[in-house]
């Protein structure tokens, strides 16, 4: 499973394969936490050790909190 | 699959409405959204406000996204545009004492945030243990990753440079980092229920 997480984070799963996989990572707890820990690694060799710290986990809280939609007419660039 | 867009599929899935899509990309990119916004604000809770808020953008905007540049720039210019209305918005308490040029190593979350020295030893703690292991790993995965991470290459790039199989790129990289992983594990322990 961890090298498909690997894969998942590089983008390497074609369209028709990427549901399914993403599906059974997210359902994982230890999938979830590979992806995480993979991110920071890259980004540690990038130059930024900031650990996540429940980071994550409040953006996508917010975003339930305000029940944030997709919105056709919205411009995310626009003023 | 070989794509100039790694997030192009995850993307389409989220525009399709799998939430979990959006979610893998928010994880993937909050650390590096958070430092770009860092370079116009002082404060790590503005930081957290900014990223926010640009991910919250970004999401409402989704269906604007056609894919003409890659979707990491596309957040990126959403992070600017965030961060300088909110810094026009409130100057005085937003604004450090340079422009944002100037800034860039300025303030890091969780290396120089002054606020939270404990978030700051924990980044130097992962630093530390990702470049030990680094140095502990053997040369052929570590040239993989790096080429990856570090100098940005794809996947079918580094198959060429090394003259390797693509399958061989995807092993190596995945085994650099488990072995990266299980370093940093301890590092992290304690801090599992806080993450994604």
């Amino acid at each position: 499973m961890s090298l498909k997480v690997s894969e998942l984070l590089d983008g390497q799963f074609a369209s028709a394969e990427l549901a399914p996989v993403l599906k059974d990572v997210v359902s994982d707890p230890g999938s979830r936490d590979r992806f995480t820990i993979y991110g920071l690694i890259g980004d540690s060799l990038r130059g930024n050790s900031t650990p996540d710290d429940g980071f994550s986990l409040r953006i996508l809280q917010r975003m339930r909190e305000r029940a944030v939609r997709i919105d056709p007419a919205f411009d995310p660039l626009a003023e | 699959m070989e794509s100039a867009d790694p997030d192009v599929d995850l993307v389409r899935l989220a525009q399709s409405g799998d939430t979990r899509a959006f979610e893998a990309l928010v994880v993937k990119y909050q650390r590096r959204i958070a430092r770009h916004v860092a370079r116009y604000v002082r404060r790590a809770v503005d930081v957290e406000d900014l990223v926010q808020d640009t991910f919250i953008r970004a999401y409402r905007g989704l269906s604007a996204f056609r894919g003409d540049s890659a979707f990491y720039s596309w957040l990126y210019r959403i992070a600017t545009n965030v961060a300088i209305t909110a810094v026009k918005r409130e100057p005085m308490v937003l604004l450090g004492d340079s422009a944002p040029e100037e800034r860039i190593d300025a303030f890091e979350p969780g290396v120089s945030d002054g606020d939270d020295p404990e978030r700051n030893v924990m980044a130097g703690q992962i630093a530390d243990a990702v470049q030990r292991a680094l140095a502990r790993l053997q040369p052929d995965l570590a040239a993989a990753l790096m080429l990856y991470e570090v100098e940005g290459k794809s996947y079918a790039e580094i198959a060429r440079m090394l003259e390797i199989p693509l399958g061989t790129v995807r092993t190596r990289i995945f085994r650099a980092r488990e072995f990266i992983a299980k370093r940093l594990e301890p590092v992290l322990g304690s801090q599992r229920s806080r993450r994604w």
